[in-house]
């Protein structure tokens, strides 16, 4: 399946025809569907308005709906938290970290696994298809017990390696139905000019296939970003826990400043939305890959 | 001149001729196969192997544990506890599965209809897909606030309740809580699926359907469900194992409780693990946990194939 055809914002040619064909035009519809948007929003507004909230309006009785009068002093006060600015930093680390080793690894396999047709290629495609359905929970585990024995606790490598065992597999799911759709003709045609196998990957189905690497990277980076059980169980050591931790330790306090809390949601949730706002067609392309395809 | 390419075109061809033999894309897919084998399937059967060692924090740091056999596995099999967290989960993830499905299916026919910005609508309610659970799950809390939460606030003003309800402290809306925040978090990946498949279905099924006089419910019955049934197949599938591997949205919301009402086996064998540092204990709930996706997704890809074959 091509990569145009499962973006919801363009949809494919006979849709959008028989679209304009059925205009309805009725305002009802389009007030129940705008009203069914902002209620499904209302939990991310809500996260947006109390973070700008002062400390006294949090308790208002009934809950006013705007942040009267505004105020960034929740901001300031998270992003005074030490451990929420490294828990970034650290955050960060990790998710670039595994989306370069995921792109090493996931790219030339999806390659190989689109174009060599060996008889075990099937049980290999079965095996990156079943890992993603292994709770993070059941990894952790023994990587803790393995990782205490190796020095990998506590370590940006080991989370990273954490991180990437899930997202390689991932990966490889969304990479591959990119290199299937190249004719094979052009990569004949590269080896015919003087290529071999190797030259024909880098220079020639590369450059072709950018689309689903920034598909793919997009997709490992925000999932690493969000990313909790490996984080939690593998950093026992605040110096190093990914953002997710340290928003997950604000909570349990008790007295819970819950502005303070929604502002720092709120800043560890702006790259994920920044990604989704300006990369969204690859995004949604690599949800619908990932997810169908195997 | 006519020589050098010649043999160029024929060591090309032998190059040709050798790759169809011997596949060396191949190697391309090893470093990938090997990380693979070494950060998930090594672990999953290190982890089933400690299963039947006792293992507390000193083996951790220590080395290997005692072997007890089976006794894990008596151990937990006998626990009301762990029964309890095994139901919970099928329970769990049968209402969110379920709910998730419906809703997406709603939202995708309604999106359907050609609404003015419809797609910018999409792409707003997949932002609850794309936000990190561990995020959605402080934000759920905070508008189901007993005092404070907006909510309660709503409700309040409507006169449906009087004073303070604390959802999360109570077993059943805590379990309904959990649920709810699921089904918001995974429908919109469900609409987006469901979405694909909607547009795949001709629209002249629907117009010849029209001509014969068929109601909107009868098109959507007798066109729509059988055309749409293998994505809706693929979507609770994916659903399911989005659903059983939750983790972060109960642990944050309720932390398995009140009194166990919300504990899924994914916290229980956290807290075996990590709270009271049995790993061996929390290795069996784990190697459990691994039993019921296996099982379906077995059977899953067994019906695909045989619907392929039909």
């Amino acid at each position: 399946m091509s990569n145009d055809t499962v973006t919801i914002t363009t949809g494919s040619p006979r849709s959008s025809i028989s679209a304009k064909r059925r205009v309805t035009r009725r305002p009802g519809v389009f007030v129940l569907a705008l009203l069914v948007t902002l209620l499904y929003l209302v939990p991310i507004y809500w996260m947006i308005v109390t973070s700008f909230k002062q400390s006294d309006a949090i308790f208002a009785k009934p809950p006013s709906l705007l942040p009267v009068p505004p105020t960034i002093e929740p901001f300031i006060s998270v992003l005074a938290n030490e451990n929420l600015l490294q828990g970034l930093l650290n955050t960060f680390v990790i998710a670039v970290g595994t989306t370069i080793l995921a792109l090493l690894l996931a790219v030339p396999a999806a390659y190989a696994l689109a174009r060599v047709n060996v008889p075990f290629i099937s049980v290999i495609l079965f095996v990156f298809l079943a890992v993603q359905m292994i709770p993070a929970v059941n990894l952790a585990l023994p990587m803790y017990m393995l990782f205490s024995k190796l020095g990998l606790v506590n370590t940006y490598a080991g989370l990273i390696i954490a991180n990437a065992s899930l997202a390689v597999p991932l990966a490889i799911t969304i990479m591959r139905p990119y290199f299937l759709s190249l004719p094979n003709e052009v990569i004949e045609a590269a080896k015919t000019d003087g290529c071999n196998s190797f030259t024909a990957f880098l220079r020639i189905a590369l450059p072709i296939s950018v689309p689903g690497i920034v598909t793919m990277g997009t997709i490992s980076f925000m999932g690493a970003w969000g990313e909790f059980v490996f984080g939690l169980s593998l950093a026992t050591d605040v110096q190093m826990q990914p953002a997710t931790v340290v928003l997950a330790g604000m909570t349990s306090q008790f007295g819970v400043r819950w502005n303070d809390l929604m502002a720092a949601s709120t800043i560890v949730a702006l790259p994920v939305l920044a990604i989704f706002v300006f990369l969204q067609r690859y995004v949604v392309s690599g949800l619908t890959e990932g997810a169908t395809k195997g | 001149m006519s020589t050098r390419a010649e043999n160029r075109a024929a060591a090309a061809h032998h190059k040709v001729a050798a790759a169809r033999r011997f596949p060396n894309e191949a190697l391309l897919l090893v470093p990938a196969v090997i990380f693979v084998v070494a950060t998930v399937v090594y672990p999953l059967l290190y982890n089933i192997s400690q299963s039947f060692f006792d293992i507390g924090i000193a083996e951790i740091v220590s080395g290997a544990g005692k072997w007890v056999g089976f006794e894990n596995y008596a151990d937990q099999l006998q626990r009301p506890e762990f029964w309890a967290a095994l139901g919970i989960s099928v329970s769990y993830t049968a209402a969110t599965v379920v709910l998730s499905v419906i809703v997406a299916l709603l939202l995708a026919q309604l999106f359907q209809l050609n609404i003015p910005g419809r797609d910018y609508m999409r792409a707003l309610i997949l932002l609850a897909w794309i936000i990190p659970t561990v995020i959605s799950a402080n934000v759920w809390r905070w508008l189901l606030d007993g005092s404070y939460g907006l909510l309660n606030g709503m409700l309040r003003m409507f006169g449906i309740i009087d004073g303070d309800v604390f959802w999360l402290g109570e077993p059943v809306t805590a379990f309904i809580a959990v649920v709810a925040a699921s089904v918001w978090t995974f429908a919109p990946l469900g609409m987006i699926l469901l979405t694909a498949g909607l547009q795949s279905i001709p629209h002249s099924l629907y117009e010849a359907a029209m001509v014969d006089g068929a109601s909107r419910w009868q098109r959507f019955l007798n066109i729509t469900v059988p055309a749409l049934k293998p994505v809706l197949y693929t979507t609770a599938f994916l659903l399911f194992i989005y659903t059983f591997k939750t983790f972060d949205t109960i642990f944050l919301m309720t932390g398995g409780g009140p009194g166990g009402a919300t504990k899924i086996l994914p916290v229980y064998a956290y807290e075996q693990a990590f709270i009271f540092f049995k790993f061996g204990k929390a290795a069996v709930a784990t190697t459990i946990l691994l039993v019921i996706p296996t099982v379906l997704s077995i059977l899953y890809f067994h019906s695909i194939k045989k619907e392929e074959r039909s």
